[in-house]
């Protein structure tokens, strides 16, 4: 029965690291900008306090349904993801089950947010699909070269490859273009400044979410753990060597997502069109170049 | 300093035209009502005051006039003229600058909501500002504001300890 | 001018007389203030999730960033580095749906209240609704003006009022810790009367907006929903809501001229 834990355990833990890194997140911007932050448990009085609303507004049943698309996305995006200890159903589905797995949530989104009828949310969802077609580009891209490298879509025997030699046979090592272009469409991913296009809270009064409220606010406050994690973990494990023990799992995915918070606080927010064109100038052509230099080596 | 000849020459030619400079920058013109409109098309024409800044209302109730000043700015002579002129409050109307100048659309209706002076040939004269008022104009000099607010809006009624131990001692508010 | 918050305690009891012009004076003397729930009528599995959210509510408070009027120049001062709101888990949200505090900034016109109120109405229970300045208290520096309301909490329930013009940032860290204080002890339940009196509010309301008056929100049925509903909900006034025709929607498009200044007339 170790699946079932398996199941149960690897979205709990990604929960859990989820919290963290926001806290983390919340609390890097605060010493950005000279201050204190919020307290340890912050993450945990937001989502307890959204859930406990006494007035939960729903705008129909494919609101709701929404909400389950959402959190159920990625919870099973989790559960492909292998991590130190858990497999999961890695050996099942590969990476382009959790590429495509991972379309879900956005999706999910989209149908709640057009239920609502409210025409900021709909100008924030088309927002948020257009960015996934500016950074599914470069990021389809390194996930050609990185299978094209390793040979393999398993994530597993991914990971394995890249442990075998130390530091000189992770991903960032032996394809760092790829690396690069693959970052920069991972910041992209995250939706933060200067792609953070779909929350936009001073243009569209934060897009999506603007009709929600109680519970279906505190799951988005959710999805966004378990984003995250997911996003961070998928970097360490195709470019970063994935996790040999928990502490540098853990202190892998705490860096990836620090570089990526630490950059956008800095940053305002760019137009919608300039978001899709400099995704598909800048990491497209770094990675295709790396591309190109993955195939001639395995051409030579 | 004194005004630019260009502006002197230019006032010169209306009749019955009072102009002098107020501070360095300033020049006020008291004119005719008639011959408002001409003034500030051959300010605008001549001497490139084409900004319009405001038009304000004065409420002058014990003489019976309304007192309407035009501020116009020149880029050329970089000085800001305010134009003056003098309605009877009975009836209050007035013509309207709209063609020559296109912000006073709304100032012209700001004027009429809270004044009460109609504008010939303004653009719209709908309120905008107090949108369910169904009162006289506001800021005439016989609108009692005050008594106003009192019969509509009920105020707490504050006597504190500290108040009363001041009355106590022969202090007080004053009225 | 005293830095101190003053609580919102005056309400009239049960059946005031209610005057037949446009005034709706207040009874002379302080009424009850919000009760807040027996706790004796509670299970004990019920007294512990309370006061475990109760505890996450208090320390996680989301601002509606919706500045009211001048006060609101003190909230970025209070929201950014020096005095940083964060720290106590109070951040700003951008729509009345996510947000828990609305902070009446300064002074309202009536034109503003009708949107205020309209917001309020948005918001999911609970809520609090903070008044910031003296001219939410009894009027301020506006108090002889025919177009902004002298007493905020005649219109929508108010737990507590900030004094000054502005407050200091300051003040208004203090107010915010109290308010956090109540919530934690269970004491902030202003949002309850809102349903307990309605008929006392929106008597207020049609004696400034007209006898037509009325949101998209079914105030009466989520009173009863929640239980709240009593004698002070139901009276002359909602009688009058219930005949009334038009959303609000309707009634501002009534009101705004149907000619909007657009494009250029020819010379």
């Amino acid at each position: 029965m170790t699946l079932l834990a398996d199941i149960v355990l690897m979205p709990l833990i990604a929960f859990v690291t989820g919290l963290a890194l926001v806290l983390m997140a919340r609390r890097v911007r605060a010493r950005i900008e000279r201050r204190v932050g919020p307290p340890v448990f912050q993450p945990v009085y937001d989502i307890v306090k959204l859930f406990t609303k006494k007035t939960q507004i729903s705008h129909g049943v494919m609101h709701d349904l929404s909400i389950v698309l959402l959190l159920g996305g990625y919870i099973t995006a989790e559960i492909f993801l292998p991590v130190p200890g858990f497999d999961g159903l890695a050996h099942q589905g590969d990476l382009l089950t959790l590429i495509y797995i991972m379309m879900v949530p956005m999706l999910g989104l989209a149908l709640g947010v057009g239920s609502c009828a409210n025409p900021n949310g709909s100008i924030g969802i088309s927002r948020a699909l257009t960015a996934m077609l500016a950074y599914d580009v470069p990021l389809a891209v390194a996930v050609i070269g990185a299978t094209m490298t390793y040979g393999t879509t398993d994530l597993v025997k991914i990971v394995e490859i890249q442990q075998a030699g130390g530091v000189a046979t992770w991903g960032a090592a032996t394809m760092p273009l790829l690396a690069i272009g693959g970052y920069l469409a991972v910041h992209g991913m995250f939706g933060k400044e200067p792609f953070e296009i779909y929350i936009a809270p001073a243009e569209i009064a934060t897009g999506p979410m603007v009709e929600m409220s109680g519970k279906y606010m505190g799951a988005l406050f959710v999805m966004q753990c378990f984003q995250l994690y997911t996003i961070g973990v998928l970097y360490v494990t195709l470019f970063l060597g994935g996790g040999e023990n928990w502490p540098a799992f853990l202190l892998k995915v705490f860096a990836v997502v620090f570089v990526s918070i630490a950059v956008t606080n800095v940053y305002g927010r760019y137009r919608t069109d300039k978001v899709v064109r400099w995704m598909w100038k800048w990491p497209t052509g770094i990675a295709l170049v790396g591309l190109m230099l993955v195939l001639a080596r395995q051409g030579a | 300093m004194t005004i630019p000849a260009p502006l002197d020459e230019v006032l010169g030619e209306l009749p019955l035209v009072a102009a002098r400079l107020t501070a360095p920058r300033r020049v006020r013109v008291d004119a005719r009502p008639e011959n408002l409109p001409a003034l500030l098309e051959l300010l605008k024409g001549r001497l490139g005051f084409f900004h319009l800044s405001a038009i304000s209302c004065v409420d002058w109730l014990e003489e019976g006039q309304f007192e309407l000043v035009y501020h116009v700015w020149s880029d050329k002579l970089k000085l800001l003229l305010s134009a003056h002129v003098r309605i009877p409050r009975e009836p209050g109307e007035y013509v309207s600058i709209y063609d020559l100048h296109e912000p006073a659309g709304f100032f012209e209706r700001d004027i009429h909501e809270m004044f009460g002076v109609v504008f010939d040939g303004a653009l719209s004269l709908d309120r905008f500002i107090l949108t369910s008022w169904d009162g006289p104009p506001p800021m005439r000099k016989d609108f009692d504001a005050r008594k106003y607010a009192e019969e509509t809006f009920s105020t707490v009624n504050y006597h504190p300890d500290w108040l009363k131990d001041i009355e106590a001692a022969g202090g007080g508010l004053e009225e | 001018m005293t830095d101190k918050p003053l609580k919102a305690n005056e309400r009239p009891p049960a059946g005031a007389e209610e005057a037949a012009g446009p005034a709706a004076r207040d009874a002379a003397g302080p009424g009850q203030a919000c009760p807040a729930p027996s706790p004796q009528e509670r299970g004990v599995w019920r007294k512990i999730m309370d006061r475990f959210a109760d505890h996450c509510r208090a320390r996680s408070l989301f601002v509606l960033h919706y500045c009211t009027g001048c006060g609101a120049i003190e909230l970025p001062p209070t929201i950014t580095s020096r005095f940083d709101m964060e720290r106590v888990g109070i951040t700003p949200m951008v729509t009345p749906r996510q947000a828990d505090i609305l902070l009446i900034t300064g002074y309202l016109s009536i034109k503003t209240l009708k949107r205020v109120i309209l917001s309020y109405e948005q918001m999911p229970a609970p809520k609090y609704v903070l008044g910031f300045g003296s001219c939410t208290i009894n009027g301020g520096m506006y108090w002889n003006s025919y177009a902004t309301v002298k007493r905020l909490d005649q219109y929508i329930p108010t737990d507590l009022f900030i004094a000054g013009c502005m407050p200091r940032p300051e003040a208004v860290q203090q107010v915010l810790l109290q308010l956090i204080e109540d919530i934690d002890s269970g004491r902030a339940n202003a949002w309850r009367d809102y349903y307990r009196n309605y008929d006392f509010y929106l008597g207020n309301q049609q004696a400034l907006f007209g006898p037509k008056w009325n949101t998209p929100t079914d105030v009466i049925g989520e009173a009863e929903h929640y239980g709240l509903a009593g004698e002070g909900t139901y009276g002359p006034h909602t009688k009058l809501l219930a005949e009334s025709g038009g959303t609000p929607m309707e009634l501002a498009r009534a009101e705004r001229p149907a000619r909007a200044i657009t494009g250029r007339r020819k010379p």
